[in-house]
């Protein structure tokens, strides 16, 4: 009798069914759909209304812009945490470290709720009554506090892996605390910085629970587009789909997401 | 076969996998699926707060005594009682109108759905992918009051009834199907303001009519609705409310007796499906004015942020309106069991004057039930739900008003004990006789005159005088569903001017290539940077 051979490579078979049923064939009908009129004819209709529709390209702005904002703010709240927390000397780090990843273990909607309430609560306050129409500042306020574990994993983790003795060897050199931070913790943190924005941006440029949550639905980002479209037209839909995709993809590129070189390897979750 | 069926068949059964685990479960006996599809919350689901539980508690049954099963599971136990077979029922629910149409239109098969008056036009006049159409018509013999199970037709209110065998008064193309060859009625209402009396005085609610939605003394306190049926329709009563032949003109020539009831439900109902361009290009500024007022758009989030005082006015369905005004009214209780004083807040539902949306949810048939064998035990779905007891069951617990009146006027008691004040006195008589389909004055219940003129008893079971002046809304037709949805997409979101856009992407690229000269520019000669004087390169 014939014993199966069984490879290492039979374990990726799942993956592989998994990739190919729920990434590449969904991916492809997006695609199909995008460049098809209602009866299925290929078209680049939806296309050229996209591109000639300033509703449309707007959105795509605002969203970049949200997502800008949230990231960048992420990243200053989320850089000293991670820089004193990998310095210091505290003994148990992870017990503070896990009160940053904490959250995240509560389900996310629930957690948008609770702002939500926390900001009509503190809006009913004299002269704090501007924050129940401050659509915008509450839209990246809850994505920033939604995607900020994400920011700090990453740097905390790049900054772990700093050798000490590069610091002494700044400071042997005589360079003072400034010079230390840019020229050795600055450049060797790039890669954790780098994968912690990706991490943010991305997903703030779709995530429309929390502005339709926080944003009183009066803040309209791509995701929330793509959402409403298809609830009628799936080949705009669809269009929106493939542009956002392309976006994301070119994003990604750019911030080297896609390097699976040393440094920046563990510190993609 | 083409592709789009091939794509929307695999995703389809990526959908249905469950289900395949559920069929082979039953395989033993000779057990009926039945494939209900309904709204969320939206049928008696037992247990505490349920229309059996409360009436046990009214009878001082002890709390662990009680049963109050799922409304489903007594349908089960019903059918095989009555028919000798066995029916299990599948019960699965949907958001809103349009994601249950699409989860048709990826090819998923249910026996019963419970879509709104313009979606069962829509599926009733469009087809499937193969031409085939979506929805199964009625048995004739459902429809035969003779025959001892067919509570439906027995016991539907005369009014509702009518409604539906003339699609509403709306003004359908011939050809059409009427609502109630495919359609039997399951719960209706209207639409109108939830208002907080504390905020709003509700006469100056009364002066401003559909305006209330751009009255400035409301900014930022008012909802409307996140969805373009319901905020176009309130943005079309802003837009022509005034004005010649507008919604008041009419209203005011109706009340005088220049219209006909015919003449006049006509003509606003013309008005409130108008979506021709020149209609869009009126309502479109109301709309960005609406939009600038409001506090949110919501679709669930409005009956808490009313309870919770965030805002003063609630754009509502009326089931929705019964619930927050339920909801409020019950005190909190402090730890000893004792209501908290001041813990409740009486809520109020106003109709505009100048008329508002009726609307109507049905139990429509899909066209497979013919093969899965199901189209019996649908039937008698429909027919079970419409049996006066089980009627006020679903009623009860949903908050939402039942097409069914009963028989003998069955549904009257259950109005009466919800809602009935201890004395006759001749002024507080609530005539709901048209619903039951008796002489103007002979049918109604004696309730206090809150109850009448603003709280649940008005929502609940609205007076002929708001369902004369009501609409319903009919369905898109192709090129007006594309103008709507362009001009949703316009107000949900901030327009840039075109230059603005220009710079916009001028910077985005210029990062672009900022980000491909740091990533790439050591590797290029033409980028590198020669090396300063003095220094070797080792």
């Amino acid at each position: 009798m014939k014993v199966p051979r069984f490879s290492r490579k039979t374990l990726c078979i799942p993956y592989g069914v998994f990739l190919l049923f729920f990434v590449l064939v969904p991916m492809l009908v997006i695609l199909f759909y995008a460049f098809t009129d209602d009866k299925m004819h290929f078209s680049f209709e939806n296309f050229a209304k996209f591109f000639s529709d300033p509703t449309k390209l707007s959105t795509i702005v605002y969203s970049l812009v949200i997502a800008l904002v949230t990231t960048v703010v992420a990243l200053l709240i989320a850089y000293p945490v991670a820089y004193i927390l990998a310095r210091s000397n505290i003994k148990k780090k992870y017990v503070v470290l896990m009160l940053f990843v904490l959250p995240m273990w509560i389900n996310f909607v629930l957690r948008v709720n609770a702002i939500r309430e926390l900001f009509n609560l503190i809006s009913q306050a004299d002269g704090l009554d501007w924050l129940s129409n401050a659509n915008y500042f509450k839209t990246i306020f809850g994505m920033v506090y939604d995607f900020l574990p994400f920011m700090i994993l990453p740097l905390y983790t790049t900054m772990m892996k700093i050798d000490n003795s590069l610091y002494e060897a700044s400071a042997d050199l005589g360079g003072n605390g400034f010079t230390t931070f840019a020229r050795v913790t600055l450049p060797l943190s790039v890669p954790g910085i780098m994968s912690g924005v990706t991490m943010v941006f991305l997903p703030s440029m779709t995530n429309y629970v929390v502005s339709d949550m926080l944003g009183n639905a009066k803040v309209t980002i791509i995701g929330k587009f793509i959402y409403t479209y298809f609830g009628n037209d799936w080949h705009m839909g669809s269009m929106i789909a493939l542009v956002l995709l392309i976006v994301v993809f070119l994003s990604t590129w750019l911030t080297g997401g896609f390097k699976a070189d040393e440094t920046v390897r563990g510190t993609n979750l | 076969m083409n592709a789009k069926k091939i794509a929307s068949m695999f995703l389809a059964s990526c959908l249905l996998l469950p289900s395949f685990g559920m069929l082979a479960g039953c395989s033993g006996e000779e057990v009926t699926i039945l494939k209900v599809y309904n709204w969320e919350e939206y049928i008696d689901e037992g247990g505490e707060g349920s229309y059996l539980y409360d009436l046990a508690l009214e009878e001082e049954v002890p709390e662990k005594e009680i049963v109050a099963p799922r409304i489903i599971d007594d349908f089960e136990v019903w059918y095989e009682e009555t028919y000798g077979e066995k029916v299990e029922v599948s019960y699965s629910t949907f958001g809103t109108n349009e994601d249950m149409y699409n989860e048709l239109k990826l090819g998923n098969v249910y026996d019963l759905l419970c879509p709104s008056d313009y979606m069962i036009m829509k599926l009733a006049n469009e087809t499937k992918e193969d031409g085939s159409p979506y929805l199964e018509k009625y048995d004739e013999s459902f429809f035969d009051p003779d025959i001892e199970t067919n509570y439906y037709i027995r016991n539907v209110s005369p009014y509702i009834q009518k409604q539906f065998e003339t699609n509403a008064g709306l003004d359908t193309p011939a050809g059409e199907p009427q609502w109630n060859e495919y359609a039997a009625g399951y719960m209706w209402g209207t639409t109108g303001f939830v208002y907080n009396p504390e905020f709003v005085d509700a006469e100056d609610l009364e002066e401003d009519g559909w305006q209330i939605f751009v009255d400035p003394s409301v900014k930022g306190k008012i909802t409307a609705k996140d969805n373009v049926r319901d905020t176009y329709f309130a943005a079309l009563g802003v837009t022509f409310e005034g004005g010649e032949n507008g919604l008041s003109d009419l209203r005011k020539r109706f009340s005088e007796g220049e219209l006909t009831q015919e003449e006049y439900t006509k003509a606003i109902t013309k008005i409130f499906n108008a979506t021709d361009e020149d209609t869009i290009a009126k309502v479109e500024p109301y709309l960005m004015d609406i939009k600038e007022n409001i506090y949110s758009f919501e679709t669930d989030t409005g009956k808490a942020d009313m309870v919770n005082g965030t805002i003063w006015l609630n754009y509502a369905w009326s089931g929705d309106a019964v619930y927050a005004l339920d909801e409020a009214e019950t005190p909190e209780y402090d730890e000893n069991g004792d209501p908290i004083e001041g813990s409740e807040l009486l809520l109020n539902y106003y109709v505009p004057e100048a008329g508002t949306n009726l609307w109507f949810d049905g139990w429509v048939m899909m066209k497979d039930v013919v093969e899965r064998g199901t189209k019996k035990a649908a039937q008698a779905f429909v027919n079970f739900m419409s049996r006066p007891d089980n009627a006020m069951r679903n009623s009860y617990y949903i908050g939402y008003t039942s097409v069914i009146a009963g028989e003998n006027a069955e549904m009257l008691d259950y109005v009466d004990w919800l809602y009935g004040g201890e004395e006759e006195n001749e002024e507080d008589f609530y005539d709901l006789s048209y619903f039951f389909g008796e002489d103007e004055g002979t049918v109604g219940i004696y309730s206090d005159e809150e109850q009448r003129t603003c709280r649940q008893l008005f929502a609940q079971f609205p007076p002929e005088s708001v369902i004369e002046r009501c609409a319903v809304m009919d369905y898109y037709r192709k090129d007006a569903s594309e103008r709507i949805n362009e001009l949703w997409s316009r107000v949900k979101a901030e327009t840039l001017d075109a230059w603005a856009i220009i710079v916009i992407c001028l910077v985005v690229v210029a990062i672009a290539l900022f980000i491909v000269f740091v990533k790439f520019g050591g590797k290029i000669d033409f980028f590198r940077t020669k090396p300063k004087k003095g220094y070797h390169r080792v």
